[in-house]
């Protein structure tokens, strides 16, 4: 090997880093406020690309109408809940939220799809799509459970991807799709190539780590939700509805897993199934962060990325057991400094 | 005066053990309360049954509006606020992100006033208001879970044991700071072990017995009772003897 396969590799593995990381600051996110390890964040980069893929090929993803379907249930969930105290105001927000919006976001799809519209729009489509797809999910799944052990959480989770996954064999078919790139322009500096995309990945992600930070840090939002996280009770001693919150998270963590589909689907063949893999290795950054510190998160996802791109130099076969395995020793490791931890109770 | 709140017949359980039996209690506006009782009486279960976090059995209105169907964040935004036994403050959040979180219900115009009342009552908060909070003495902590209540500003506010763990000087700070609480219009229900300090101050007091009110009455009524006396307070009144 030398320094100039070194460097493709490095370039290579941080580009994929990134991605990771931003998936495994989502997870760490969703879990530190609802407890919910998101094991279907891989089905919102799916989700994301192919609705992208789809809607810039001039077709019509079935993602909208399932937003529109959700949406319903939703809608129907939320009277149910509020039954005993319904009024206008209650109603006019709960049709609004529920049924409108996605409404009119399965309306610009169509146009969309018919008009073939430009890049910005097809990506702005494809997150609202795949935000309110993530809301809805919360709303629907997590929110009943929202006072139910981590275990339970967790089996809602699994469920969640299935159905997903086998909604995107349904929606998408089992060819893989790739998307137009987002910046044609490259450049080179030294041996290295960067080309537009992978720039826009740089920028993506540290423009989403800055707009995190100033989300938490600045805005009574933020705030909540890390108080929630900090402490439940002491959130809704506060006044914080914990269903707020969590539909927040959700709305992050499906806009991030969206963002990350989009930016990889014009490197990328992405299948309907590409995206648990990808998520996976987001968890696995998400892990050796302990779900709970999110720049250790970042750094861990850089490894993990750079980990992958050299064994795929080496040995490509063994890429993903080499990535995998990485949890061992972490967890090992965190199993002898850390003591035995109680589950929240409450 | 009507009650602010107005609780009768309450019953609390933790599955069919029941903590609080048969339990009616009313507070009026700009009224201390304080309820009075052994470790384990079921005082805490009470507050925590009154404020949502636990299931009660048995009506329950506040305001002129019942209860029943209010999740805790409801009952915060109604003014209904418990400081409860253990803080539950945000520990990895500094002093002036908690209390704003505590104003998360009320209008930002307001919000700020509440930000001057509560640097007025706790100075000290104001000069530790970039301090994390679970960097706080045990004292500090006590006066910021009330400041954080306090943002919110509640019509009945709901102390469980404030002066658990604190020295008496800091004690006697806070019991002042509940005395300036009923002059500026706020009702306190107050649940204390340090019974002698808690009927000092209140209007009215029950005393909580295996999860009953064996007494109630104007605070200086029940200290009175030699009853009370023997158990709570540590002394028999001259010449008879404790039952």
């Amino acid at each position: 090997m030398n320094t100039t396969i070194m460097l493709f590799l490095i370039q290579d593995g941080i580009t994929n880093g990134a991605i990771y990381a931003l998936l495994g600051l989502a997870l760490v996110l969703v879990f530190a406020v609802t407890r919910v390890i998101l094991i279907p964040q891989g089905e919102f980069v799916t989700y994301g690309a192919l609705t992208y893929a789809s809607l810039s090929a001039g077709q019509m993803p079935g993602t909208a109408r399932l937003a529109v379907a959700m949406g319903a249930v939703a809608f129907f969930l939320d009277l149910m809940a509020a039954r005993r105290s319904l009024g206008f105001r209650l109603v006019a927000r709960a049709v609004a939220v529920n049924v409108v919006l996605p409404a009119i976001v399965l309306a610009l799809a169509m146009w969309s799809a018919a008009h073939r519209a430009g890049v910005a729009v097809n990506i702005a489509l494809s997150l609202a799509i795949v935000a309110a797809v993530g809301v809805f999910l919360y709303r629907i799944a997590f929110q009943p459970l929202a006072h139910t052990s981590v275990l339970v959480l967790l089996i809602a989770s699994v469920g969640c991807h299935l159905a997903m996954q086998g909604l995107g064999l349904l929606f998408f078919g089992a060819e893989g799709q790739r998307g137009p790139p987002i910046m044609d322009a490259a450049f080179s500096a030294g041996s290295l190539r960067f080309t537009g995309q992978s720039l826009s990945v740089y920028a993506i992600t540290v423009a989403f780590i800055i707009g995190l930070w100033l989300l938490f840090g600045f805005t009574l939002y933020g705030k909540a939700l890390r108080a929630t996280a900090v402490n439940r009770l002491g959130a809704r001693l506060a006044g914080i509805r914990t269903s707020l919150s969590g539909q927040i998270a959700f709305l992050l963590a499906s806009l991030i897993g969206a963002i990350s589909g989009i930016l990889i689907v014009p490197i990328t063949t992405l299948y309907y199934d590409t995206g648990f893999l990808i998520g996976l290795k987001g968890f696995i950054a998400a892990i050796i962060g302990g779900l709970m510190s999110y720049p250790l998160t970042a750094v861990a996802a850089l490894l993990v990325g750079t980990v992958e791109a050299f064994s795929s130099f080496y040995a490509s076969n063994f890429k993903e057991v080499i990535v995998f395995t990485l949890l061992i020793p972490v967890l090992l490791l965190r199993s002898l400094a850390a003591p035995a931890v109680e589950e929240e109770k409450d | 005066m009507s009650a602010l709140l107005h609780l009768t017949d309450g019953h609390v359980a933790y599955g069919k053990v029941e903590a609080v039996r048969s339990v009616s209690l009313e507070i009026a506006g700009n009224e201390i309360v304080t309820i009075i009782g052994a470790n384990g009486a079921g005082k805490t279960t009470l507050l925590n049954a009154i404020m949502g976090i636990l299931p009660l059995k048995g009506r329950v209105s506040f305001a002129g509006g019942d209860l029943a169907r209010f999740e805790i964040e409801d009952r915060v935004a109604a003014g209904l606020s418990l400081v409860p036994e253990h803080r539950e403050l945000f520990a990895t959040m500094n002093v002036e992100d908690n209390l704003e979180l505590g104003a998360f219900r009320v209008p930002r115009a307001q919000a700020k006033t509440s930000f001057e009342r509560v640097y007025t009552l706790f100075p000290r908060l104001k000069e530790r208001r970039k301090q994390l909070a679970g960097t706080l003495s045990g004292g500090e902590q006590q006066m910021l879970a009330m400041g954080r209540a306090l943002m919110g500003a509640p019509k009945l506010l709901m102390l469980d044991e404030p002066s658990l763990g604190l020295a008496p000087i800091i004690v006697a700070d806070i019991f002042r700071t509940i005395g300036e609480l009923r002059a500026s219009g706020v009702s306190v229900l107050l649940v204390e072990q340090n019974a002698q300090a808690a009927l000092k101050i209140a209007d009215r007091a029950y005393v909580m017995e295996l999860g009953e009110f064996i007494l109630s009455g104007q605070a200086s009524e029940v200290a009175a009772n030699q009853r009370v006396a023997a158990s709570y307070l540590g002394f028999t009144h001259e010449g008879e003897s404790a039952i």
